[in-house]
């Protein structure tokens, strides 16, 4: 740029209103800017680190003594063969919970799903609120972990498998009716506006149109939570289920860290294969 | 005979080059996973209701959901002499400061995996440690052993679940924020670290050639072609991994002691109902104000 030939022009232009007008105006572009961004997740991180006690003992008195014998049981796994068809059988427990739980989940958010995605509502004053309706009731569900639910489950319903695999299926059927609904409307609208303009019903446009073009997406997501239904299984221990988690909680107490890491080892396997397969699937339904 | 796959994408079906078309009935991957997943659905609801103890029958008994009913009750307040949590102004401030705990505990959490995945995602990248982006050819072994070791360490950090982890973390530190942080940590570390591996390994690699065909260094190569395209998809993950944080940090509270889930916990062992759904209300306007503010911290990344 040329230099200011206009010296009193950039003087009228800084007088104080005009320049009040243009901090406004940087504030709101730093409103709307990543260095806001960047600050504010500096300072979020600076204030959590400021919450912490540290004026208190961090570690427990023998705490170091403890971590290495922890680490150092890593050389020595417990593999015998008896406590390897222990781990097994826990494995399958978890493995059929978390089946269980993921069908109930299906089950629960399909429907809701396609409630939620308000593509079956025939008139407009129906389907806002009861759009509206079904999305705050899933944003409720999954918004409760699914330990906790379990928690409130045994309180309401007794220790139970069941209790279990229920707790595991609403939250997860509260994520997968969200987003089944998501997938649903972002399906391209020109074949179902063919569909449509060819004299197909309501209901068939939705079940060979819609349904049909969201089904590789709406598979792929089920799989992936198929997954962390894996993990979320092993821990229903906590409220005294059998599984992974729960057999790890007994070796936790008798200090056996040897049979901790053979047990991890089992965990971390069925979760990497169950995250191989769903790659698999996913890879080939959507490309 | 040579075959391309049908235009319309219909999967399964395959057209022959001179245009007729043949119907195959192939089972594809897809098609085989859900059969098996259909066999081990069967064999799990089998193995559960036929094990005995399942407690299906009991989801049909009168007297379960009168049970239920009752502590639905118990939690609203009824049938209890005393005045319930929710209406005690103290109870109220003294579960605020809990979920600041919480809100505390979820923060450096995912600041601890933030921090960890940046530092240590690159390696992991395929591309990057043993690709067409990897180093001069004098470093390649130490990348490529790089590689490995931070995708085991990935693999498994992701593979065990937070509360497991905390549970085996109690065992050093002391109860507080620190434990729990750790271990919400480290399992959102491992996935953090996959999922920005995965958005290296699919980045459009032309700037990072180009800077390096006109003589740019490594960390010029870095810092100009590969982390701009990296950081906003991150701090996208990033958020979304924190809105999971918090609704776990409950859970992991009851193990290591610290904030909301330490009293959750408590409570639930007296049967303070009442005091339980305080600490739940709580609960969800955190998890509800987090989902909000992520919300709009995304719309910051996307400008």
């Amino acid at each position: 740029m040329k230099h200011d030939k206009h010296p009193t022009l950039r003087a009228r232009v800084s007088s104080r209103t005009l320049q009040a007008a243009v901090s406004w105006k940087a504030f709101g572009n730093l409103l709307e800017s990543r260095g806001l961004l960047t600050i504010l997740l500096m300072g979020a991180l600076a204030w959590s680190l400021s919450a912490i006690d540290w004026g208190g003992p961090l570690a427990h008195a023998g705490g170091g003594a403890s971590a290495l014998q922890f680490f150092s049981a890593l050389l020595s796994l417990d593999l015998s063969p008896s406590f390897l068809q222990v781990a097994l059988k826990a494995s399958w427990y978890t493995v059929a919970y978390a089946v269980a739980g993921i069908t109930l989940a299906v089950a629960l958010g399909l429907p809701l799903g396609i409630i939620a995605s308000g593509a079956l509502a025939r008139s407009r004053k129906v389907r806002w609120p009861v759009v509206f309706g079904t999305r705050a009731f899933l944003a409720f569900v999954r918004s409760i972990h699914e330990l906790v639910w379990a928690w409130l489950f045994v309180a309401a319903i007794g220790l139970s498998p069941m209790a279990a695999i229920l707790a595991l299926a609403i939250p997860y059927g509260g994520i997968l009716g969200r987003i089944y609904s998501e997938i649903l409307n972002d399906v391209p609208e020109g074949p179902l506006r063919s569909l449509r303009a060819s004299g197909a019903s309501e209901w068939k446009v939705f079940l060979y149109g819609r349904l049909v073009m969201a089904l590789p997406d709406m598979l792929s997501y089920t799989f992936y939570r198929f997954e962390c239904a894996i993990r979320a299984a092993a821990i229903m221990s906590f409220v005294g289920i059998a599984g992974l988690g729960y057999q790890i909680q007994l070796s936790l107490d008798d200090l056996l860290y040897g049979q901790v890491w053979t047990l991890l080892f089992f965990l971390v396997a069925l979760v990497l294969m169950v995250d191989i397969w769903s790659g698999l699937v996913r890879r080939r339904m959507v490309p | 005979m040579s075959m391309e796959t049908n235009p319309m994408g219909a999967p399964g079906r395959t057209v022959s080059t001179r245009g007729v078309p043949i119907a195959r009935h192939r089972i594809g991957v897809a098609g085989l996973s859900l059969i098996a997943f259909a066999l081990l659905a069967a064999a799990s609801w089998g193995f559960i209701l036929l094990g005995g103890d399942s407690g299906f029958q009991e989801l049909f008994s009168h007297e379960t959901w009168a049970n239920a009913g009752s502590f639905i009750g118990e939690l609203a307040g009824k049938g209890s002499g005393e005045r319930a949590a929710f209406l005690q102004p103290g109870k109220w401030a003294h579960a605020g400061k809990l979920a600041y705990e919480t809100l505390a505990m979820s923060v450096l959490a995912i600041g601890f995996a933030g921090v960890g995945a940046l530092l240590t995602f690159l390696p992991a990248a395929r591309n990057v440690a043993v690709g067409e982006l990897a180093p001069a050819r004098r470093g390649l072994p130490t990348w490529k052993a790089l590689y490995f070791v931070v995708r085991i360490i990935f693999t498994f950090t992701r593979g065990i679940p937070e509360l497991i982890l905390a549970m085996i973390i109690i065992f050093f530190l002391s109860p507080g924020i620190l434990p729990g942080a750790l271990a919400l940590g480290l399992h959102n570390y491992g996935i953090l670290g996959k999922l920005s591996a995965e958005v290296v390994e699919n980045l459009d690699t032309h700037p990072a050639r180009a800077l390096r065909a006109s003589g740019a260094g490594s960390f010029q190569m870095l810092a100009y072609a590969i982390m701009p395209q990296v950081l906003p998809q991150f701090i996208t993950y990033l958020l979304y991994r924190w809105e999971v944080v918090i609704r776990t940090t409950i859970v992991v509270g009851f193990v290591s002691a610290g904030g909301l889930g330490r009293d959750f916990r408590l409570s639930m062992s007296f049967f303070h109902y009442t005091d339980v759904a305080l600490l739940l209300i709580w609960y969800i306007l955190l998890v509800i104000g987090i989902d909000l503010l992520c919300a709009w911290l995304r719309r910051l990344v996307r400008t």
